[in-house]
């Protein structure tokens, strides 16, 4: 819904690790799933493509920010601390600031990856990375290599389809890099996968081509191995108790493709509506122009259509690009889980399975329903927030409606 | 719920003793001299009379009820229409108790007879117009149709207030034919009929051609007529749109209504999330029915502005009246200084114009003086006659216009405060609606919060 052309991304130099914050005091809108539902101009660096200035943090708003939108998202991420069962944080991952890189050979985004952590299994307190989309991609097989009996947090779509989306748009960027950003957090939420050594590396080295190409040779048949043997055990050929999450998971996505159609529709309705109040708005300034003393009055209603058409556009803006991507991406998240696969058990591994995928589902439980908790409640914030301003709106006109009345 | 005048109680002097044969004569005069009389003590609202009016009465009007009936047509054949009950009380001055003095019923039909009736004897007079015989300006939800219970109820309210615009008004409150529509149940329609009213309609026709071909026009009805075409056309399209409005939002609100049940059907695979999930699905059932209340309130928004619509035809008949006088004394001037050219021309001789006795003359001869003295003096009659038309033509002319544009200035004043009173109850419409949105989101969000 955004108008004109997708703008082009900039390419800066390498940014000091001193001006990145805390992760916890920033990216509120980073987490919250629920998106960037204020406009507030603290609120805008989630879009900045390197124009802004480099002080303003990526996640920008301070806790004591005013605005109702980032106080809630702010409380909910605590509320999301609280739920992990005790264990006290000691690794911050966070995606941000999308660069384009034109090469003789090809074109592509790189996302700055910032770690933080108190981990013994990290060097340094901090880490600055670049990383592209193949990167992600090489991580996810490597966990699904390193560690088959967990399951591994889905990426967002691999493939394009160039000419129908415009790769570098920063619509299309900015969804990619939300999507990049849960996925590192999920790993890092997760007490196994986050202490797996590529996991590491990921996060820390300077050149992660070396390592990959290292790496390569000697893992390479193994993983493939490992793969076929342990790849049928997700959740599919699993007995009686995993048959009963399949389920789950079938009706879940059925949900929440229903709820994707429902929203879509809604977005649709909304811009005809949109549509009809613009040629609306205008009509009350023409009939102004033909009135003595009604003009004044007519005008301010002309006025507050306009005032309401604009809160109205924001909002199916915001829906479109932050409800409908991380609904979807759930759905995508819940078909990954049905890997089927038909492989010979070794039934000695079973138990190891059974319990690793078993606290896996659990904390995929939890996480879902603290990520929907969120999704929901920005989805209400809008909404509130439209019918705010159009009530600004509308209560504003009164007096000039009332005016001259007592002027009589 | 819209009505003419703040207060309901209306003072109505029934034109006492008058024959309505007396309509005949001079009606602009006539009407105007009643008018004169009470013209500065009258406004609306106002309880004081004049020494003119023989009884002090408050009167209350209401449409009532409206009830389906069946009955014959002019043609034996069985038709379906919808009857009003209209209720006429009387307050007493003493102790403001009510008591109701007459009650009928009357049919659409009626009321546009009775409206006919007061365009032609008052076309100096914005006569108020009828709420619509057809439902137009309709959005998918209501029906077109006229047995359709809002539309006879939205009708209802409309057609008091026709009355009541009417008994408000400082002229046709007086008038006899609208007392007995409101007292006279039986043999009405003939009694209107016996005026002879429709006789001196206008024909279309000639009002037609009068607006072509008049030369000199008062300016201010010239304008008049320009805004009230202007009126009319902006008014159309704000109330096409505004159904156009209206559909969308309603489709926007009755779509979240399927979250309702999605979300219900989604709690029952969910442990923890199920009852959030449950409530917030309650909410958005709640979100998506309260839109056809809000609907509903909008139209009353949308027939006020239709009153003003109808009423921008009622401005343009009186321009056309005006046209029509103007053109009937022009074409006067027009004939009377032909007559008097003729005339000339008899006297000196000299033949300047063509006339069919010119020709004749050349024809078959010259006539005789004493011919000619005699077509002189039909002549110099006629132009006599002439003469006093001409008089008493401009006379009326300039009646017409002072009464005109007097009621004019009042119909501006009323057309104002009633636009306004209309645009203020559409914005607490709306903000009534937000804070309702507000409401149900901030439920929904709470809901979701427990989740």
């Amino acid at each position: 819904m955004s108008g004109g052309p997708p703008k082009a991304l900039q390419s800066t130099g390498p940014h000091s690790l001193r001006d990145l914050p805390h992760p916890l005091a920033g990216s509120s809108s980073e987490e919250a799933v629920g998106g960037d539902s204020t406009p507030s101009p603290d609120l805008l660096m989630a879009r900045s493509f390197g124009d802004k200035d480099l002080i303003l943090p990526n996640g920008g708003t301070p806790a004591g920010t005013s605005s109702p939108a980032s106080s809630s998202s702010l409380l909910n991420r605590l509320q999301l601390d609280d739920d992990i069962d005790g264990e006290t944080r000691d690794l911050f991952v966070t995606v941000d600031d999308p660069k384009k890189h034109v090469c003789t050979m090809e074109t592509y985004i790189t996302y700055r990856i910032t770690t933080k952590s108190t981990r013994v299994e990290f060097d340094l307190p901090e880490y600055s990375v670049r990383r592209r989309y193949q990167d992600f991609d090489w991580l996810r097989n490597k966990l699904e290599e390193s560690q088959p009996t967990h399951l591994i947090p889905p990426l967002p779509e691999k493939f394009v389809v160039k000419g129908v989306v415009d790769r570098f748009s920063e619509e299309f960027v900015e969804t990619r890099r939300k999507a990049l950003d849960k996925f590192l957090k999920r790993i890092t939420d997760h007490p196994v996968l986050s202490f797996n050594e590529h996991f590491n590396v990921f996060l820390t080295a300077k050149d992660l081509n070396a390592y990959k190409k290292q790496g390569m040779a000697l893992l390479t048949r193994v993983g493939e191995s490992v793969k076929h043997v342990t790849g049928g055990y997700k959740l599919r050929s699993r007995p009686l108790e995993f048959a009963a999450i399949g389920e789950y998971l079938d009706t879940f996505a059925l949900k929440l493709g229903t709820i994707d159609r429902i929203a879509q529709r809604i977005i649709k309705e909304e811009i005809e509506y949109l549509v009809e109040l613009r040629e609306y708005g205008p009509v009350y300034s023409t009939w102004s122009a033909l009135e003595g003393e009604l003009a004044e009055p007519l005008e301010g209603v002309s006025a507050c259509i306009g005032n309401c058409s604009t809160a109205l556009e924001e909002l199916t803006d915001d829906m479109t690009e932050d409800f409908l991507p991380v609904l979807r991406e759930y759905i995508l998240y819940s078909d990954s889980m049905k890997v089927p696969a038909d492989v010979e058990k070794c039934q000695d591994r079973m138990e190891c399975f059974n319990a690793d995928l078993k606290a896996d589902m659990e904390r995929w439980q939890n996480n879902k329903r603290q990520d929907f908790r969120q999704l929901l409640m920005g989805m209400a914030d809008k909404n509130i927030q439209y019918y705010e301003k159009c009530l600004m709106a509308w209560e504003s006109i009164i007096p000039l409606l009332q005016e001259k009345q007592e002027a009589k | 719920m819209e009505q003419a005048s703040p207060d309901l109680e209306r003072i109505l002097q029934p034109a006492p003793v008058e024959p309505l044969g007396h309509h005949d004569a001079g009606l602009e005069t006539a009407v105007g001299e009643e008018a004169e009389g009470v013209r500065d003590d009258e406004r609306p609202g106002d309880g004081t009379m004049t020494e003119n009016n023989f009884w002090l009465k408050k009167i209350e009007i209401s449409v009532s009820e409206a009830e389906k009936r069946t009955g014959r047509n002019a043609m034996n054949m069985q038709e379906t229409y919808t009857a009003y009950l209209i209720e006429t009380r009387s307050v007493e001055h003493i102790d403001g108790q009510s008591v109701l003095t007459d009650s009928l019923w009357r049919r659409y039909s009626e009321f546009e007879l009775l409206r006919n009736y007061l365009l032609v004897y008052y076309p100096h007079i914005v006569v108020p117009p009828l709420p619509e015989k057809r439902a137009e300006f309709v959005w998918h939800k209501l029906s077109a149709d006229n047995m359709d219970p809002d539309f006879v109820e939205r009708r209802r309210i409309g057609l008091e207030n026709f009355l009541l615009r009417v008994a408000s008004h400082p002229i046709l409150c007086r008038d006899k034919i609208f007392y007995l529509f409101l007292t006279q149940e039986g043999n009405w329609k003939e009694t209107v009929n016996e005026t002879g009213f429709q006789l001196k309609a206008d024909s279309r026709l000639k009002a037609l051609n009068a607006t072509f071909r008049v030369k000199n026009p008062d300016k201010r009805f010239t304008e008049l007529k320009h805004y009230s075409d202007e009126l009319q056309s902006v008014i159309s399209h704000l109330l096409r749109v505004r159904a156009r409005v209206a559909d969308r939002l309603y489709g926007v609100y009755k779509v979240h209504g399927n979250y309702g049940r999605v979300f219900s059907e989604w709690s029952a695979i969910e442990k923890e999330m199920g009852d959030g999930l449950q409530s917030a699905g309650h909410h958005m059932d709640v979100y998506a029915s309260s839109i056809d209340d809000i609907l509903e309130d909008e139209e009353h928004y949308a027939d006020q502005l239709k009153e003003y619509l109808f009423y921008a035809e009622a401005l343009r008949a009186v321009c056309r009246k005006h046209e029509l006088m103007q053109y009937d004394l022009e074409m006067a001037a027009q004939d009377l200084a032909s007559k008097k050219q003729q005339c000339e021309e008899l006297a000196t001789g000299t033949v300047r114009t063509f006339s069919l006795k010119g020709m004749t003359t050349k024809l078959f001869g010259q006539e005789t003086p004493e011919q000619r003295e005699a077509r002189i003096k039909v002549l110099e009659e006629q132009i006599s006659e002439g003469e006093q038309q001409l008089k008493s033509k401009n006379l009326e002319g300039r009646e017409f216009v002072k009464n005109a544009w007097a009621d004019i200035e009042r119909f501006k004043e009323q057309k104002n405060h009633d636009l306004k009173e209309a645009l203020i109850s559409y914005a607490v419409m709306q903000i009534s609606m937000c804070k309702k949105g507000i409401q149900v989101w901030t439920n929904a969000k709470e809901c979701f919060s427990k989740m």
